[in-house]
């Protein structure tokens, strides 16, 4: 059965079952018929869940005749903007946010909790059932401080895309299942005649900090800061996970430190690095023929294992209504947001390259063959940790520091413990600025 | 018959202008000088307060301020003086009689690196310059030269970066002087010409005053677009690796627009200025003094 008609199958069967009920009141069409005409401002990316939302588009605008204008923006751009706009009462009203974004938009009161339109009657889709939505993901994309701001929309977890065919050629029938296993194994026998076990994605920028940074601090027991918010970096499991990065560089390709996504996921494409761990977003791409050469090649695990367990990379985005919206538009962003993220869309938006957040859509076994990701994503939102990178608004400015001291570590210009004190001290300064160890601002990250 | 033209009329042509300038240059400035004595954080408004000059304080003993303001005076210092040399080489070759056609076409290309958007150079060189795929490995490949880590090793990066602003910029600089040396007088040229056969000597002698003024304008354009330097090394590095091409202008970028400290920011943007308003007089005061 294809996405497409188990999705129609399962809005018929809703449709059946809430026919009987004081709930079958409630349909799209009405509830947006006050908002008809409204136009909604939202910020997308130039990625596989955006471009897939973008099809669906025309079915809520017909529906509704809400027009949602969209402006696609490069991630890095994407918080500068919103920021700036929101600051200057600007047009946005809908809040794209990266789960590291969302503690800086709820205490600034860009976004409003969706308990706002959830307790509305006219507004709330009865079929929403918010615990579909992963409890992690739900969570740490659209939670803050035990609020519920936002709902998962552009869903990632870490993951090891593999070429199954180079393992296979190297006595592999498994990819590696713990870390120790790339360094001691995996690692010395893919890296020859040009090619590479490993490609990190290390460049500059966020990729730095949550790609590579993070990847090995949590695996290991690592962590960036203490219960009591100090520098945890350097403690002796962050430092253990931080000297193994530096050393599993011997398995990358040259210049690893200049590889952004593109990068990562062009050397697995290509053939050139046996395995990669890269966010569930980017399966649209390794299994596309036009962006890939793996083929059936393509396979897809879990993140290996640390000593402290598996806790993978935790990135995505959830969607909110923004406060400087007027009441229309937030009505009618809320009912996008609804609908966009909804269990009865979730198949289509995961037949159109997105992956969604219900749990619901990766119930059928059959699909894992169809979506080799499934089987490890669902796995690994079961083992993540929310503040994988804190998400407190100082992270726009502790980040650039990892950023920066991150890279000097991988070139050796800094020995990691020396990068980790200045990464700690400076993380402490802006935190003491910030007011966390005075008592002025709760300790939530 | 002199005819005094009334103020009146002075002020209405000259009032759109200053009117213009003071909209778009000063009063912008002006904000950004207020905010400068502010601790003003897009992210943090409920603590902005008046800090008064703590902000400059910070920016004068920051070390990081000093290292990227080492490194944009290190790219001037080795692109510019390149930049003049090559471009003096080709103002002199198109000065010459004949060819003109070819002469034309030249003139044409020459425009055309720095008609090229600076964040297009900088995408371009990413692209060219990779490591694996990249086009200009795969020359080097051809005479037997392995790969070259432009991007991802830290000095290459910053060199990369300056062959590429060389590149962009020796064109520029070539016009200005091939506009410097059609104002030379031909009958001076030619009375040199039959005076000495020395290329130099009438380089030395007779053209080189004459290309004072370009000169200078070359220099006080060429500082403040190195001090200004951000997209073409925004889009080829992002500062990176570690900090190896952080310019100043990529530094205050940081600080503003993904820190979100614009007090910070703009007191590093004034004292940015600052130093530009003292290159551009120390080099009015040294070299225009010989052509006045």
């Amino acid at each position: 059965m294809t996405f497409k008609t188990q999705a129609s199958a399962i809005a018929l069967a809703a449709t059946a079952v809430l026919g009987a009920s004081p709930a079958s009141a409630w349909s799209l069409e009405e509830a947006a018929k006050p908002y008809a005409g409204t136009e909604v401002e939202v910020l997308f990316l130039d990625r596989p869940g955006y471009a897939a939302a973008i099809k669906m588009l025309p079915e809520f605008e017909a529906a509704t005749g809400i027009k949602i204008n969209i402006t696609t923006v490069p991630y890095e751009n994407a918080l500068g903007e919103q920021v700036r706009d929101f600051v200057a009462g600007g047009d946005i009203d809908i809040a794209l946010i990266d789960l590291v974004w969302i503690g800086n938009f709820a205490e600034n009161g860009w976004i409003e909790p969706i308990e706002k339109f959830t307790a509305d009657p006219a507004l709330a889709d009865p079929a929403l059932e918010i615990d579909d939505f992963f409890p992690l993901v739900l969570n740490a994309f659209g939670g803050w401080n035990g609020t519920i701001y936002g709902l998962p929309f552009d869903n990632y977890s870490g993951l090891l895309f593999y070429n199954s065919c180079m393992l296979k050629d190297a006595g592999f029938d498994a990819p590696p299942a713990t870390w120790q296993e790339v360094m001691d194994t995996y690692g010395p026998a893919l890296t020859k005649d040009g090619k590479y076990a490993y490609a990190l994605q290390s460049k500059r920028n966020e990729t730095q900090s949550a790609d590579s940074f993070a990847r090995f601090l949590w695996p290991f027991g690592g962590s960036f800061l203490t219960a009591e918010f100090k520098s945890n970096l350097n403690s002796p499991e962050s430092q253990a996970g931080l000297k193994f990065r530096q050393d599993l560089m011997k398995f990358m390709p040259e210049g690893i430190v200049a590889y952004d996504h593109s990068e990562a996921v062009n050397a697995l494409a290509q053939g050139d690095v046996a395995f990669i761990t890269e966010w569930s977003a980017f399966y649209s791409t390794l299994a596309s023929p036009e962006t890939s050469t793996l083929g059936d090649c393509l396979a897809v695990a879990p993140e290996p294992t640390g000593p402290a367990g598996r806790k993978p990379a935790l990135g995505g985005f959830s969607l909110a209504v923004a406060t400087q919206a007027d009441d229309a538009e937030k009505a009618a962003g809320w009912l996008f947001i609804q609908w966009v993220t909804s269990k009865a869309n979730a198949g289509k938006y995961l037949e159109l390259g997105g992956v969604p957040a219900r749990q619901s859509a990766y119930a059928d076994p059959a699909l894992a063959a169809t979506y080799k990701f499934i089987p490890a994503l669902v796995e690994s939102w079961q083992e993540g940790v929310p503040e994988f990178r804190p998400r407190f608004a100082e992270w726009p400015a502790i980040t650039e520091i990892v950023q920066e001291w991150g890279t000097k570590m991988m070139l050796g210009e800094v020995t990691i413990e020396e990068g980790a004190k200045v990464i700690g001290e400076k993380m402490e300064a802006v935190l003491a600025e910030a007011g966390y160890y005075d008592g002025n601002k709760p300790l939530a990250q | 018959m002199s005819t005094r033209i009334p103020r009146r009329t002075i002020a209405a042509f000259l009032g759109p202008a200053v009117f213009a300038l003071a909209v778009v240059g000063i009063v912008p400035l002006l904000y950004a000088l207020w905010k400068s004595l502010h601790y003003f954080n897009l992210t943090k408004l409920a603590q902005s307060r008046f800090v008064g000059l703590d902000n400059y304080a910070f920016v004068l003993t920051d070390w990081v301020f000093w290292q990227a303001m080492g490194r944009t005076a290190t790219l001037f210092i080795i692109a510019v003086p390149v930049q003049i040399a090559l471009g003096l080489v080709m103002a002199l070759v198109l000065h010459r009689p004949g060819l003109t056609l070819w002469k034309t076409l030249t003139r044409l290309s020459l425009v055309l690196p720095m008609a090229t958007t600076y964040a297009v150079v900088g995408l371009l060189a990413q692209v060219m310059l990779n490591l694996k795929y990249g086009v200009i490995n795969q020359m080097l490949g051809w005479i037997g030269i392995d790969p070259i880590n432009f991007i991802g090793d830290p000095t290459n990066a910053f060199l990369a970066v300056i062959l590429w602003d060389i590149w962009q910029w020796t064109p520029f600089v070539a016009l200005v002087l091939l506009a410097g040396l059609s104002t030379v007088p031909p009958e001076i040229e030619e009375a040199a010409q039959l005076e000495t056969k020395s290329n130099w000597t009438i380089l030395r002698h007779v053209q080189l005053p004459y290309l004072i003024p370009s000169l200078v304008a070359v220099l006080i354009l060429r500082t403040a677009d190195t001090l200004k330097l951000f997209d073409m090394v925004f889009t080829m590095t992002r500062g990176g690796p570690g900090a190896a091409t952080e310019f100043i202008a990529v530094l205050i970028e940081r600080v503003g627009n993904r820190q979100f400290d614009i007090g910070m920011a703009s007191a590093q943007s004034i004292i940015m200025l600052a130093i530009t308003i003292v290159l551009a007089r120390i080099y009015l005061r040294l070299f225009y003094r010989e052509v006045r």
